[in-house]
């Protein structure tokens, strides 16, 4: 039954990898085919499809996109999978009763509940019939309403598995109502005494919370904005430097519009990354499903959708900036001149909201970062996280970002128009400012 | 299919430099225009205009008395200077692609991808990727894509460098099957030999302005008669010297050729050779259009 997961998840990968894998001659039929030629229908996008078309069909097929896609559904199987096989079985447990009662049966039941854990309580005549089932693996523990409880192997104290806190739980409890007993306590005393609750502590200093579930998506979900950014990001800068480079441009410019070729790039390779980020979800999500771990109960829809959001507009954002740059560049070294100082923001906005993340609680930086356009990808949706912002103020985020990014492409537009059919040495910020200010 | 591409008056500065200087010419369809200057005279920048890749402070290029925009250029062919295709993607993808961007449905264009590359001998290759073709071949593969879309009018920047003689041969054939059917073809080239082979007419262009413009059969036979005489004993040509009427143009290894005016007598500069030693050789010439280029661009 665990391999079943594992299998699960190798058969989505490689039904994802078929799926962008066109063989020649034969392929004309494929899935992706189909899925592209609407792209490609002159009628219906014009120029601008033709080339998003083109974009989305070469970057599946290339080696990059395959081994990276492979790579990151490892990951998120790994990340989904291996904490549940961390945490133990939740399967559930036969507990043997020897000499019992209904009333031990009940506690059994509730104790089970506390700690999470399903079990079948199966009545035993006699001890040695019990142990022999528990040596055979039938029974994985034996409680005798004499005053013993068996198990197959020690349980250690630093077992934090749901079956060794049962087998804790049971005996610790059972020991002390028989002591009550004994006492002398009438059942409503033990029962009163049974549902003593230790006294609040309290602190001067607020402490660190645990982390809540919603926080753990957000974490999730920004780092998952991050990797699809950078690596998204890089393709339009490279895929811009390498058609000025090819000197292809001149061929597309002789019938295209610069801003239709600069629009259909950036539609395609947006379209794969998007495409890209929802099998992630949605792969991550039936996988933890399957196994039972414990995140999917914790996706919160609410986090899940606000990075999607903000995986959109970071992507609408940047992608124009990304492109721009890339026309001014030419060779591989002066496109690194370059990289840098495009991900700084980039880097520091993912760094602060994930510090955000892991300390618990949302600094004012974060809060402040929410609403500039280039780190609110990511401080928007650690926000949702922390439940720290109404409708009204992620609205207001989202608005600034679109307002933001429709001003940035209509210059990088202009940047791109200028710089792309310049060749030679790397095109100066000063030439474009003279040249954008005519 | 008959059209007529105009130059008007084009001028383009670059900073200091001026790349194009009132320039304005003609190209009707049916031949094979040769499209010639020295190096920075302005070729590319001319080329480059009549595809929007370049702006112009002035002057307006047609095609049929209509200023060149999006739709026409869309029916055009261009094969840019420094060759330009995607290095990573397959040929037939390529070429299918850009016949679509010129406005083809993908069926025409997959089928008149097949039919260029197996008319330039790349039929093989349309699964290869464009960078693992040779020099040659990928020459080829840029060709038809200019070509895919079966455009009105070919715009060639230096077409035939770095070809070998069948590759030339191939693109020479291509270019001219394309006049005959009516198509407008200007190419450039600094192969004047070949260029000489396959235009029908030639437009010069030197500082961007026009120097020479006409058939190569008009500038071959303009100027003064043209006369290369052999004569044993004198290979410096010394007794050409000095004849009212003609110029020595060039001395290549014992052949004397010389520019005769309008009204000199060829029986002069035969007497004179005769008096200098066996005449081996004496033969009108016309002009080769490598010295009509020199003679345009001042060279």
């Amino acid at each position: 039954m665990k391999a079943l997961p594992f299998i699960l998840a190798a058969v989505a990968v490689v039904l994802l990898v078929r799926l962008g894998l066109r063989r020649r001659g034969q392929g004309r039929s494929s899935q992706l085919r189909v899925f592209t030629r609407g792209l490609r229908d002159r009628r219906l996008l014009g120029d601008t499809g033709l080339v998003a078309g083109r974009e989305i069909r070469e970057r599946v097929r290339g080696r990059v996109f395959r081994v990276v896609t492979l790579i990151l559904f490892a990951v998120v199987a790994a990340a989904v999978v291996i904490p549940t096989i961390h945490a133990g079985t939740t399967t559930r447990q036969r507990v043997g009763v020897v000499a019992g009662s209904p009333a031990l049966d009940e506690e059994l039941q509730k104790l089970a509940t506390a700690v999470g854990l399903p079990v079948e309580l199966v009545r035993e005549t006699d001890l040695s019939a019990a142990r022999a089932a528990l040596s055979a693996g039938y029974l994985n523990m034996v409680v005798d309403g004499s005053g013993t409880i068996l198990v197959e192997n020690p349980v250690s104290d630093t077992d934090t598995s749901t079956g060794a806190r049962y087998v804790r739980t049971v005996a610790t409890t059972l020991g002390a109502q028989q002591a009550f007993a004994q006492a002398g306590l009438t059942p409503e005393q033990t029962a009163a005494v049974a549902e003593a609750k230790p006294w609040p502590v309290q602190s001067v200093h607020p402490g660190k919370k645990s982390t809540t579930t919603e926080e753990a998506t957000a974490l999730i979900g920004v780092i998952l904005i991050f990797i699809v950014l950078t690596q998204y990001l890089s393709w339009i800068l490279m895929g811009v430097m390498e058609e000025k480079a090819s000197r292809v441009i001149e061929v597309l410019l002789a019938t295209v519009r610069p801003g239709q070729l600069l629009a259909g790039k950036l539609a395609g390779i947006g379209a794969v990354a998007l495409l890209q980020a929802l099998s992630l979800v949605a792969f991550a999500l039936v996988l933890a499903e399957v196994v039972g771990a414990n995140f999917v109960h914790g996706a919160e829809p609410l986090v899940v959708v606000a990075t999607l959001v903000w995986l959109v507009l970071g992507y609408a954002f940047y992608s124009w900036v990304y492109a721009a740059a890339g026309s001014l560049a030419e060779r591989q070294d002066q496109v690194q001149s370059l990289a840098l100082p495009l991900a700084a923001p980039l880097i520091f906005g993912y760094i602060v909201s994930l510090i955000g993340v892991s300390s618990g609680s949302a600094s004012l930086l974060v809060k402040v970062l929410a609403y500039l356009p280039p780190t609110a990808p990511f401080a928007m949706p650690t926000l949702v996280g922390f439940g720290e912002v109404t409708w009204w103020q992620f609205l207001l985020s989202v608005a600034l970002s679109v307002v933001c990014t429709v001003m940035v492409a209509r210059v990088a537009a202009r940047v791109y128009r200028t710089s792309v059919l310049r060749t030679g040495r790397r095109v100066r910020l000063r030439e474009l400012v003279s040249t954008l200010g005519k | 299919m008959a059209g007529m591409l105009e130059f008007d008056g084009l001028s383009r500065r670059f900073g200091p430099v001026t790349a194009l200087d009132d320039l304005s010419f003609s190209v009707p369809s049916g031949q094979v225009v040769g499209f010639l200057g020295p190096n920075g005279a302005g070729k590319t920048t001319t080329m480059r205009a009549v595809f929007g890749l370049t702006d112009l402070d002035a002057g307006s290029v047609r095609w049929n008395g209509v200023p060149v925009g999006a739709t026409q250029r869309r029916r055009f062919g261009y094969m840019p200077e420094e060759r330009g295709l995607y290095p990573n993607m397959l040929v037939a993808d390529e070429l299918e692609y850009l016949g679509q961007l010129h406005g083809m449905d993908r069926r025409s264009a997959a089928i008149s991808t097949k039919k260029w590359l197996e008319r330039l001998d790349v039929g093989d290759r349309s699964t290869s990727k464009v960078e693992t073709l040779s020099h040659g071949n990928q020459q080829r593969v840029q060709l038809a894509a200019a070509l895919v879309h079966d455009p009105e009018m070919l715009m060639l920047d230096e077409p035939l460098s770095g070809l070998d003689p069948t590759g030339i041969d191939a693109i020479g054939q291509v270019l001219l099957e394309q006049a005959r059917a009516g198509r407008c073809v200007l190419f450039s080239s600094h192969q004047l030999d070949l260029v000489e082979d396959l235009c029908e007419s030639v437009a010069i262009i030197d500082r961007g302005r026009l120097v020479a413009r006409g058939t190569v059969d008009e500038l071959a036979t303009s100027g003064g008669r043209r006369l290369a005489v052999r004569v044993d004993g004198d290979r410096q040509g010394s007794w050409a010297e000095g004849i009212p009427g003609v110029t020595v143009s060039e001395i290549d290894g014992g052949e004397v050729r010389l520019v005769l005016d309008g009204s000199t007598d060829s029986d002069v500069v035969l007497d004179a050779a005769r008096s200098a030693g066996r005449v081996t050789e004496f033969a009108f010439e016309r002009r080769r259009l490598s010295e009509v280029f020199r003679e345009a661009v001042g060279q």
